[in-house]
């Protein structure tokens, strides 16, 4: 196959190697984490602000769509083509350029890999807080796109609430930058704006990040139950007693028992839940905290309550959570992961929802949330060589986020709205909300030039509740 | 037809329906930098605010959202003022779920009446903003407010879940939601706070509450120079206590927010501390061996006179003017390693310029306010001011001329300069407040 002239184009700026285009390779880009689409008609490996500035202004002259991508770990299909484009990934740009530890600040280029800033950063005592569940792969770009949280994002808020300052490179070329290295510069926060745009308003090419000091004590505990139930309502009371733990994890027998299979990290196979409870910060506290934790874990009728005597105990428990999704996917040849959020106290009746909806559709449901802030992570387990299931698993989603809605929640607590849930997004806001956020695709002079078919409803659903899993689950 | 002139002239009437008040000490009550509004309207619904502004809009009158005036006159002075849109009457809780930590309110809601009604169920919001109780919600969000405090949970930024926008075009849209992750659509709240009242009127907002800590304690200790001070911060942020908040100050005048009877050379420190009684040993202990290792003693405070001092350092502004009502008041944001010596150099040059200087930093919280109260009308005021905000910019910084003599004020910028992102913010304004009537010309670029 021959370079077209786009082609051409393209390598005179990111050069033969950070090209491709040929069909077997370009396969390799119709997917996301959540599914396929359809491939792009190339992909390009920038490594500087300024071929990102070139690259964009060649998509603008000869109008063809631009879809940013990092490590393609996405859950909301926000990094797939949908009408044809160009994957422009961020992948090589991955150089933490500066690291302020007195300032408690790092500079980075967004293909730096979420786990790598930590780890570049801890001989100085600090770390970088938002730890989504897949921060061995995930780049800062998708978690600045996608407002990324994570276990310890309870305590200390999410992506936005570490996120300074950017480097954006806008539809027309141009650069800006947003924000500043302290907080508090004049001006409208288009860092704020940014931050959880997916991908549409711009090319963010530069981070600046506030690290965190790693506290003196974290307690982990284990907390085990023989109903689900409790583990709801131990999660509700902790919240209402003002027990700030820092990270509040929930996982129901179900899928527990398919991460101890898995990762062998002591979760009792008997069990229909247990909740993973950190508590940190200065060691009296944690102690008296740790005490509080197991003491409202008994009240609620825990079976058993376990403390990690050690590191290698507590990155043992760690490492089921993290990898709880793999797990998973060894037991159904697919699942859906799906994303919503309630107010904490109403935990217990969404757990009953959640059975009932299950058996409703007859589908196996696996339940995993950020309990502490009401985050959920529902499983739905499906065959995807049976359209039937299919079918029952996205009836069965549509009803769950329906469900959050209902009890005062939203559609995505992290995991973004992409292609998946912008059906869905009529049901959070109205024809004049939705106005508003669309006129931000002006304010940032975008149109449909970057990740266009994303985040906003097309209007041809006609009413029905649909999520969109994909082309090929 | 009647030109638009002899109809803004003819006195603005009512807006939406709405009665627009229009006696002297009203308007007074939201004069800015010597300019009253020409009246001053109490809606008292979302619904009403947004009708207001539609009408407003549709005659090209220039509206100024408000409530308490404790920071209305941060920013450019009004070039047209037609009318004070007080949120007042809007101080209803309208949702409140104590056991989830979450609370919607209405912006006209007393920030005090607001930490008493949900301090009932030992919760608060972690912010000692300026304007203190009488500030309003609303307008703690808007100006994203916050005191030394912001150094525990951050800015109001942080804290906000959703809100309920009142827009020019007479609509009132929602932002956000009512639970404490969410990233569904974008992320329009962010654009309201800190907009100064320049886009559309934040009239009812979601929070994140926080459990307040069981006991709480401050010190004080003097840090006899600015090197001192460093070392203090340096020894307090590597250590493992995570204090509520810390200030130090210095002053030249008689009524900045200056506590002791004696007047020491040097800087006084304060901190505060929470926790429970086993946790405040610790810390205790903790900032006493950094105070020793300073060769500074540390002194405990009662607790009633630590809440007037906090109060004063956070609305240092306020404070300040009220004895000196000539005093400048600047207000530099920068990065924390910074700050100590811009603070010495800001001395340096106040120094030589002859102002008596009061200075109150926000330890570890990116702040450094300045108050220059001078000794006669004869100094180089713009002069001075530019000479400052070039030291901020050097030590990667920004300075706002908070508060000045009205003329003064007119002559210098108060937020400085813009930046490669300002047509991004024009946009932004443009289609917010297309016709330029939401507090016009008062912030940063003439926005
Ligand atoms: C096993 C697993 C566990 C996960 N756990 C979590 C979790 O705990 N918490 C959580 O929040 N998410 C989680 N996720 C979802 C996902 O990892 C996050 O959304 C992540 O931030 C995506 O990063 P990425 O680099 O893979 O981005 P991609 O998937 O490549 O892209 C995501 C979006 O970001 C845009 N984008 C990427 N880079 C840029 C850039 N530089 N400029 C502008 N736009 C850009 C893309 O266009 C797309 O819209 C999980 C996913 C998996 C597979």
């Amino acid at each position: 196959m021959r370079a077209s002239a786009h082609i051409r184009e393209l390598i005179a700026i990111a050069g033969t190697d950070g090209v491709l285009w040929n069909p077997e390779e370009l396969m390799l880009y119709e997917y996301d984490a959540l599914s396929a689409a359809r491939p792009p008609d190339a992909v390009v490996f920038p490594r500087t602000t300024a071929q990102v500035a070139g690259i964009v202004k060649l998509a603008r002259r000869k109008k063809i769509p631009l879809v940013p991508r990092g490590a393609g770990t996405g859950l909301s299909g926000g990094a797939v083509v949908t009408e044809g484009g160009i994957v422009l990934s961020l992948v090589r740009m991955k150089q933490i350029i500066e690291v302020d530890p007195e300032n408690q600040r790092a500079r980075v280029q967004p293909g730096v890999v979420n786990l790598d800033l930590s780890a570049a950063v801890a001989k100085h005592g600090l770390y970088y807080v938002p730890d989504p569940s897949s921060q061995r792969a995930c780049t800062l770009g998708g978690n600045v796109a996608e407002n990324s949280g994570g276990p310890h994002t309870l305590a200390y808020g999410v992506t936005t609430n570490h996120v300074l300052g950017l480097e954006v490179v806008l539809a027309s070329g141009e650069v800006i930058h947003t924000g500043a290295k302290f907080w508090g510069r004049p001006g409208y926060d288009l860092t704020g704006l940014m931050v959880g745009s997916e991908g549409m308003l711009g090319i963010v090419t530069e981070i600046t990040v506030r690290l965190a000091r790693k506290p003196e004590a974290v307690k982990t505990l284990l907390a085990i139950y023989d109903q689900a139930r409790d583990a709801t309502r131990t999660v509700a009371a902790l919240t209402a007693r003002g027990i700030t733990a820092a990270a509040l994890e929930m996982m129901d027998g179900f899928t527990l028992r398919a991460v101890e299979e898995a990762t062998h990290a002591g979760y009792p196979m008997d069990s229909a839940a247990v909740l993973l409870i950190e508590v940190e910060g200065l060691r009296e506290a944690a102690e008296e905290q740790a005490e509080q934790v197991q003491a409202v874990c008994m009240e609620n009728h825990a079976r058993a309550v376990r403390l990690a005597g050690n590191n290698d105990e507590r990155e043992l428990l760690w490492k089921g959570r993290k990898n709880a999704f793999g797990a998973l996917g060894r037991i159904s040849p697919n699942f859906y992961v799906q994303d919503g959020v309630i107010p904490r106290t109403r935990l217990p009746e969404m757990l009953d929802s959640m059975e009932r909806i299950g058996r409703k559709h007859g589908i196996a449901i696996g339940n995993i949330f950020h309990a502490g802030d009401g985050n959920l992570h529902p499983l739905l387990m499906y065959d995807a060589r049976k359209p039937a299931e299919r079918e029952s698993v996205a009836k069965a989603a549509a009803e769950i986020m329906a469900e959050c809605v209902a009890l005062g929640g939203s559609i995505t607590g992290e995991h973004g709205v992409g292609i998946e849930k912008s059906e869905l997004m009529p049901l959070i806001f109205s024809e004049d909300d939705l106005e508003m956020q669309k006129k931000m695709l002006q304010v940032f002079g975008a149109g449909e030039a970057l990740n266009p078919g994303k985040v906003f409803p097309s209007g041809k659903m006609c009413g029905e509740l649909r999520v969109q899993m994909g082309g090929a689950g | 037809m009647a030109s638009a002139v002899e109809h803004v002239s003819a006195g603005v009437g009512s807006l939406g329906g709405i009665a627009a008040v229009t006696d002297q000490e009203s308007r007074a009550r939201y004069a800015i930098d010597g300019v009253l509004p020409r009246a001053v309207v109490y809606p008292s619904s979302a619904e009403e605010t947004a009708s207001v502004l539609a009408s407003a809009a549709e005659r090209g009158l220039a509206v100024v959202p408000c409530r308490n005036a404790t920071q209305l006159d941060i920013g450019a002075p009004p070039g047209r003022y037609d009318a004070a849109l007080s949120l007042k009457n809007m101080a209803s809780v309208w949702y409140y779920e104590p056991a989830d930590l979450v609370i919607t309110v209405e912006a006209g809601m007393k920030f005090g009446d607001f930490q008493h009604f949900v301090g009932r169920d030992g919760l608060w919001l972690p912010l000692d903003p300026p304007g203190g109780a009488g500030a309003s919600i609303g307008g703690v969000l808007a100006t994203n407010a916050a005191g030394p405090m912001r150094i525990l949970h951050g800015t109001p930024r942080d804290m906000t879940l959703g809100m309920k926008i009142a827009t020019v075009e007479g609509k009132v849209i929602k932002a956000g939601g009512r639970v404490v992750k969410n990233v569904a659509g974008y992320d329009l709240g962010k654009s309201l706070v800190g907009s100064w009242g320049t886009l559309g009127v934040i009239v009812e907002a979601t929070l994140k509450l926080f459990p307040r800590p069981a006991r709480r304690e401050t010190y004080t200790l003097i840090g006899r120079t600015l090197d001192r001070v460093r070392e203090f911060r340096r020894n307090i942020l590597a250590s493992p206590i995570a204090p509520l908040r810390m200030a130090y100050l210095s002053d030249e005048t008689s009524a900045a927010p200056r506590t002791s009877a004696s007047q020491p050379e040097g800087f006084e420190i304060w901190i505060e501390a929470g926790g429970s009684e086993r946790v405040m040993a610790r810390i205790s202990s903790e900032i006493e061996a950094i105070a020793k290792s300073m060769g500074s003693a540390l002194a405990p405070v009662e607790s009633e006179r630590a809440t007037a001092v906090w109060e004063r350092i956070s609305d240092f502004r306020n404070a300040l003017a009220r004895a000196h009502p000539d005093a400048v008041v600047l207000k530099a944001s920068l990065p924390v390693a910074q700050m100590e010596a811009f603070l010495g150099r800001a001395l340096s040059i106040t120094g030589g310029a002859g102002t008596r200087t009061a200075s109150v930093s926000y330890l570890g919280g990116e702040t450094v306010y300045l108050g220059l109260v001078p000794r006669n009308s004869e100094w180089p005021a713009e002069a001075t001011v530019a000479q400052l905000r070039a030291a901020a910019e050097e030590f990667g910084g920004a300075m706002i001329v908070e508060r000045a003599p009205a003329e003064l004020k007119r002559r210098v910028s108060a937020w400085g300069e813009t930046k490669d992102d300002f047509a991004v913010m024009q946009r932004l304004k443009k289609v917010w407040d297309p016709k330029g009537i939401l507090s016009p010309g008062r912030f940063i670029g003439g926005l």
